[in-house]
């Protein structure tokens, strides 16, 4: 009995606390694709693979910080094609962990949008082209609140207690502080991302949960009645329900670009460009671009969109004024941190 | 013949040291020198964009003693408390009458707590998910019943993580007490009753003491881990509860800080042998009931 518990206990431990990992090998004739889930429709996948020959094997990573682990740990090989957060690419590069394009091996180069190129973590476009841009917006329900909401500021308002959901990005909440008092996501004032946690604090009283993943269910469900979501949950919570509005803040957008390169000792390189020539096609591009409810990156893709959902998935052409959210010094950064500790804190 | 028999056990216990010889080595390969780089990793400094500074600082644990983050463990412990004492007021009464039932029963109560671990822990906490939400299960219940008119807002509260806390660790109690009950001889409290003793004095008197080794055990397997499991407070309480293993998993993460997080780390760690060696002193053993 004693050992039989004991081995249940185990048992028990085991099943508790242990979330699964996992790594395929690769061989000659894949494409080794490393990204999150739900990037690609299947049918693009599929329609590679019959189009090409090859095979793809796909692996996934919940945080940019987990990809950057793993290719440091391969010195940049076992995987051909990686697509990530523009933040964490200028580690990569800067670390010597990717190899430059051979932009002449690209086929539909000059699709690529130039709003979404020359960005701080590749100035000269050498390593990267952009897959997708993301801007986190404001979603809400005119049904279940009587506050109209234009700008981030009025999310601060009273009237939305215990009504609001915000994505658990904390450069991207304390930025959109930072934005209602004008200034820059991106400062590296201390007295002035103080001055935004000091502010931050008084929307605790509002929130009434913060999350990262599928969090249009929260808007959906009737959980909360405004939300400031990733972009491609704000158009997930729309395509389900017209009567939302989404808003585009007009205290100004900060913006993030997903965008690919190839790892400086990717062993099917070739795999890698013919991916990106595939998904690069207009037509191909703009039925990933439905699918991700990212902004499009694809000039030509942007007349192939579907118009019931063109509005969000094509950049409107005032919001280019938006900012890049880009990496800040350790001392901002460590402060950034600790400003969210204490908002999380004073949340409960 | 005694003296070869002698000789014989000499050799084998010879035989069982080299046997238990690999697991020295693993322990010491992925326990005690992971525990190495996490102390020596919690004094260096994090690097300006990713990774780690090779120098020196105090820096890391001079932050955790900031009111802030020692907020964090307050909250943690206040949680871990309030998780434990409902746990053993739920799980003692249950491993203490599952270990009275007679084979057969004593078989389908295990089994039903059991059951559920054959699901991930992530799916099963959703499952709390939704008989919480606004106009979730319980709210239509409720509501159906007449008993309250608009959702409750439940999901997403202290509470919520509390029931999540208990569901998840509420079968080591059970396991640890059931141990205990399972040993206690019964006879003793059959004797205190012929002398005398009301039911509830016999239990006070008799089955009580000799089962708080389990108790106790149980107390220290749901209340070290209720510290440390981030995700329930992350599903449960919309992230709004930070715990240290929040912050841990945080750090680590987004913070991209890791010589903080190793930081937290240690003093948790501490933490938990501080309870450890409390435990030790008042059940006078070093060995949890139900697990060695």
């Amino acid at each position: 009995m004693k050992k039989s518990l004991l081995i249940l206990l185990v048992l028990l431990l085991f099943l508790t606390f242990v979330t699964g990992c996992g790594n395929k090998e690769q061989e000659k004739g894949e494409l080794n694709l490393y990204t999150w889930d739900g990037m690609f429709p299947p049918e693009i996948l599929e329609g590679f693979e019959k189009e090409t020959g090859y095979k793809i094997n796909f692996s996934h990573f919940d945080y940019d910080e987990d990809m950057l682990a793993k290719l440091e740990e391969t010195e940049g090989g076992d995987y051909d094609l990686v697509i990530a957060d523009d933040y964490i690419i200028e580690v990569v590069i800067a670390e010597g962990l990717s190899q430059k394009l051979d932009t002449s091996k690209l086929k539909n180069y000059e699709q690529y949008n130039p709003v979404f190129m020359s960005q701080f973590y590749d100035p000269k476009n050498e390593y990267t082209v952009p897959y997708a841009a993301g801007i986190p917006l404001i979603v809400y329900n005119p049904a279940a609140t009587d506050v109209e909401i234009k700008g981030y500021e009025d999310l601060w308002n009273p009237g939305l207690e215990d009504n609001v959901a915000l994505i658990a990005n904390y450069r991207v909440i304390n930025g959109i502080t930072l934005k209602t008092l004008g200034e820059s996501f991106n400062t590296e004032n201390l007295d002035t991302i103080k001055k935004a946690g000091e502010k931050l604090l008084q929307l605790a009283p509002n929130v009434r949960v913060i999350n990262d993943s599928n969090t249009q269910d929260f808007i959906l469900s009737g959980e909360v009645a405004a939300g400031f979501f990733y972009s491609s949950q704000v158009v997930a919570a729309k395509m389900a329900n017209a009567d939302l509005k989404i808003v585009y803040p007009e205290e100004g957008l900060g913006f993030g670009i997903m965008a690919s390169f190839i790892p400086s000792k990717a062993p099917n390189a070739e795999a890698a460009y013919a991916f990106l020539d595939y998904i690069n096609k207009p037509e191909n591009a703009a039925k990933c671009y439905e699918y991700v409810g990212y902004y499009c990156a694809n000039k030509g893709a942007e007349d192939l969109i579907s118009a019931e959902m063109k509005d969000f998935l094509v950049l409107p052409a005032d919001a280019a004024a938006g900012e890049i959210i880009q990496n800040v010094s350790a001392e901002a950064e460590q402060l950034h941190s600790e400003v969210w500790s204490q908002f999380r804190n004073a949340c409960e | 013949m005694a003296k070869q028999s002698q000789g014989r056990k000499v050799k084998e216990a010879k035989g069982n040291r080299l046997l238990v010889l690999p697991i020295y080595i693993f322990t010491l390969l992925f326990v005690g020198l992971p525990f190495v780089y996490l102390f020596l990793l919690s004094f260096l400094k994090r690097a300006e964009v990713w990774g780690v500074d090779f120098t020196f600082t105090l820096e890391n644990y001079k932050r955790i003693f900031s009111p802030m983050y020692l907020g964090n463990f307050a909250d943690s412990l206040k949680l871990a408390f309030t998780s434990t004492i409902c746990i053993t007021l739920l799980g003692y009464p249950y491993g203490y009458i599952m270990a009275r039932m007679n084979k057969q029963w004593k078989k389908r109560m295990l089994l039903l707590i059991l059951i559920p671990f054959f699901t991930s822990a992530i799916i099963r906490l959703y499952g709390w998910i939704i008989v919480f939400r606004s106009n979730g299960v319980l709210d239509k219940i409720l509501m159906g019943l007449g008993l309250t008119e608009k959702p409750l807002k439940l999901l997403y509260t202290y509470p919520a993580v509390v029931v999540g806390m208990i569901y998840a660790l509420l079968p080591f109690m059970i396991l640890a007490v059931y141990s205990s009950a399972e040993k206690l001889d019964y006879r003793l409290v059959e004797a205190s009753r012929d002398l005398g003793a009301s039911s509830w004095k016999a239990f006070w008197t008799v089955s009580f003491p000799l089962t708080l080794p389990g108790l106790l055990s149980g107390v220290v397997l749901t209340f070290v881990p209720s510290m440390g499991l981030f995700f329930i407070a992350d599903l449960l309480g919309g992230n709004k509860i930070v715990l240290v293993g929040n912050v841990i998993q945080e750090q680590m993460t987004k913070g991209r800080n890791q010589p903080f997080a190793a930081a937290l780390s240690v003093v948790l760690l501490i933490l938990t042998w501080l309870i450890l060696k409390l435990y030790r002193n008042i059940a006078g053993t070093s060995e949890l009931e139900g697990i060695f």
